[in-house]
């Protein structure tokens, strides 16, 4: 059985995708939130740095200052440190209050980001409104670069990423590709290519060598069930063949056969159907083992010709007709020996049930095979002729075999056999499905 | 003629035997194919009946002794049905015929007949029973020095019939010598005795006597008068 490509896009379709896809992608979902959760981390300890640096030169110059002012009655704002006197204390109890804001600096010409801070001092029984600004551009600055590099790192290692994968895949999975090629190729009943892939990966050997056991497993069971099909061939027909004989043999006692003609009969009957039936099983069993798989590209233009041949006087002794209607193009992709077996079998049905209201007619044309006789209707339905031992009631001592025999090659073949009755015709149609 | 018979089933042999001797060949039975390498290394024989299932390898080992001795009896090998291997390989390493198993004994002895009359170009090429004569090698029939027109399966008939003379052929028999697979086993077969009353007529019609009769109602016997 061959992967074909359609089965594996279709798989891709529905859900299953490269191993290197998905390690490439789990790999990837990796790195984004291990990036991300790695930035958004360093951005809580850059800010949490920047607090506790500013937050402690704001303590520093707090500390000066309320020395300041409780030495000195002057109140005097520098460009950092602005100092208001405090009349209403009712809104006090919000601060300090941290905000950040920017600044025109006039000796960089600039505006920078500063950090500032509002509270309340308590000195010499007054109360002052203090609002102190440290400058925190550099920091703010230095982030912001970072955050800007890491985006195109990510990008950038990302890149790398898939295109080391796609390279690993080539490298890391050849042998198994190769390995996989092996067991796609691998026919049981064929010639194996037995010679081992080289690979130094582990899983790999690991499963080589068990593909190697399973195979041999295989043939020992498949070599044992062709053994058992044959014995049962030959041990079956062999006391059939000695039954038979015997009976034989009682043909010729014209006592025994004054007495007993019946059951004679009977019983050389009954041998034959039993000898048939096990010849039939056992062919329908080889071919289920796949035992004639030598496809070739059959015209059946000649063959068919042959077979008519061989049955002219049988028919005409029926005082039947036959009609042919031949394409010399038609053929079937086929193993010959089954197309044999068809042929036979459906031309013998037509000749046993064939009545002569009509003529036999045999006609290939593009894909198709037709073969028709005229006939009594059947009394059960369509689908069930292909079906195993089913016969009608007319048929005596038939197999119910042959043409369940036809249909399971055909299957095996591309072939699409269908029946229908109409018109008082029994019409088999071949359809050729490759 | 000496024949050996190669079969391991000790009843089938034995059966054979008796049906070949009364037939008029001296027969012996190898049942395994150490025997039978043995018995062809030691005796001449005209003919091996050789089945290929034997308990100690196949027959076409056989095959492969004779030519190794330089020896050139007639080789029939018995296969199963639908053994296509054996048949294709058996033919090709040199065996002149095939028969499969089950077989009609007449079919056998059908069979032997025509392998040593193509392997022993001195004798045997006319059969003749009463005013009938067959010339085998140019397939004419004769009733009293007259050609009679017989088709193709009219003269496989009458030769399978003077081939096996005094025996009771069923149809059924008849039939699949004369159609083998062609012909379905379920048939009613009455179609045959039109065609025995054709051939009757052929030969009766230039004077032989009616050597065909029927016989229970289940088969034909032709009887030398």
């Amino acid at each position: 059985m061959v992967l074909r490509d359609e089965k594996i896009k279709a798989m891709k379709i529905f859900g299953l995708f490269r191993l290197l896809t998905k390690t490439t992608f789990f790999y990837l979902i990796f790195i984004l939130i291990a990036f991300f959760l790695s930035a958004h981390y360093l951005v809580h300890k850059a800010n949490k740095y920047v607090t506790e640096e500013t937050e402690s030169i704001f303590k520093k110059r707090e500390w000066h200052l309320t020395r300041y002012l409780n030495e000195y009655d002057s109140i005097k704002s520098f460009r950092t440190t602005h100092i208001e006197l405090l009349n209403d204390l009712c809104d006090t109890i919000k601060y300090p209050v941290y905000s950040d804001t920017t600044v025109y600096i006039e000796e960089l010409d600039e505006t920078q980001l500063h950090r500032k801070k509002t509270f309340v001092v308590n000195a010499k029984e007054k109360y002052f409104l203090v609002s102190m600004l440290v400058n925190i551009d550099d920091f703010t600055k230095l982030k912001k670069d970072v955050a800007k590099r890491v985006n195109p790192s990510f990008l950038l290692l990302a890149f790398i990423i898939v295109l080391f994968s796609i390279f690993m895949s080539g490298y890391l999975l050849k042998p198994f590709h190769r390995i996989l090629e092996k067991m796609n190729n691998y026919q049981v009943g064929e010639e194996i290519d037995i010679s081992d892939v080289k690979t130094s990966t582990l899983e790999f050997k690991k499963m080589q060598i068990l593909f190697r056991h399973m195979i041999n497993r295989i043939e020992e069971d498949y070599r044992k069930l062709k053994e058992y099909t044959e014995n049962m061939a030959h041990e079956i027909q062999t006391p059939l063949a000695i039954i038979r004989n015997k009976t034989e043999r009682l043909f010729s006692d014209e006592a025994v056969m004054k007495e007993h003609k019946d059951s004679v009969k009977v019983i050389y009957n009954e041998t034959n159907h039993l000898s048939k039936l096990g010849t039939t099983l056992n062919l329908l069993t080889k071919i289920d083992n796949g035992e004639y798989t030598n496809k070739v590209n059959l015209k059946t233009y000649n063959i068919i010709l042959e077979h008519l041949e061989s049955v002219k006087e049988l028919v005409e002794l029926k005082s039947l007709q036959v009609e042919v209607n031949l394409s010399k193009e038609h053929e079937f992709v086929i193993d010959p020996f089954l197309f044999d077996i068809i042929l036979k079998n459906l031309l013998r049905n037509s000749i046993r049930y064939a009545s002569n209201s009509g003529p036999i007619k045999l006609e290939t044309s593009n894909k198709l095979l037709k073969i028709s006789n005229f006939g009594n209707a059947l009394d059960v339905s369509n689908n069930k002729i292909f079906e195993r031992f089913y016969t009608s009631s007319n048929s005596g001592q038939s197999l119910g075999l042959g043409l369940a025999l036809v249909k399971r090659i055909c299957d095996l073949n591309k072939l699409q056999i269908n029946y229908s009755y109409s018109e008082g015709q029994h019409l088999f149609v071949i359809n050729s499905l490759s | 003629m000496k024949l050996l018979i190669v079969e391991d089933n000790y009843q089938l042999a034995d059966d054979l035997s008796k049906f070949l001797e009364e037939n008029g060949f001296i027969i012996e039975i190898a049942n395994t194919l150490k025997e039978a390498k043995d018995k062809v290394g030691v005796y001449n024989y005209d003919l091996i009946i050789l089945d290929l299932g034997l308990p100690d390898g196949t027959g076409l080992d056989v095959i492969q002794e004779l030519k190794k001795i330089n020896k050139d009896p007639g080789v029939l090998i018995v296969t199963a049905k639908n053994a296509v291997e054996d048949k294709v390989l058996g033919l090709e390493m040199g065996a002149d015929d095939f028969i499969s198993k089950p077989f009609h004994k007449a079919e056998l002895n059908a069979r032997i007949r025509s392998i040593i009359r193509r392997k022993n170009f001195k004798g045997n090429s006319i059969i003749e029973i009463n005013q009938i004569k067959i010339d085998l090698d140019s397939r004419e029939t004769f009733v009293s020095e007259q050609l009679v027109e017989l088709t193709r399966k009219e003269y496989d008939l009458l030769l399978y019939f003077m081939y096996n003379k005094g025996r009771v052929l069923t149809k059924e028999n008849i039939a699949e010598h004369l159609w083998g697979d062609h012909i379905d086993q379920a048939d009613n077969f009455d179609f045959i005795y039109n065609h025995i009353k054709n051939l009757r007529k052929k030969l009766q019609k230039l004077g032989a006597d009616n050597n065909i009769r029927s016989v229970y109602g289940m088969g034909y016997k032709f009887y030398e008068l």
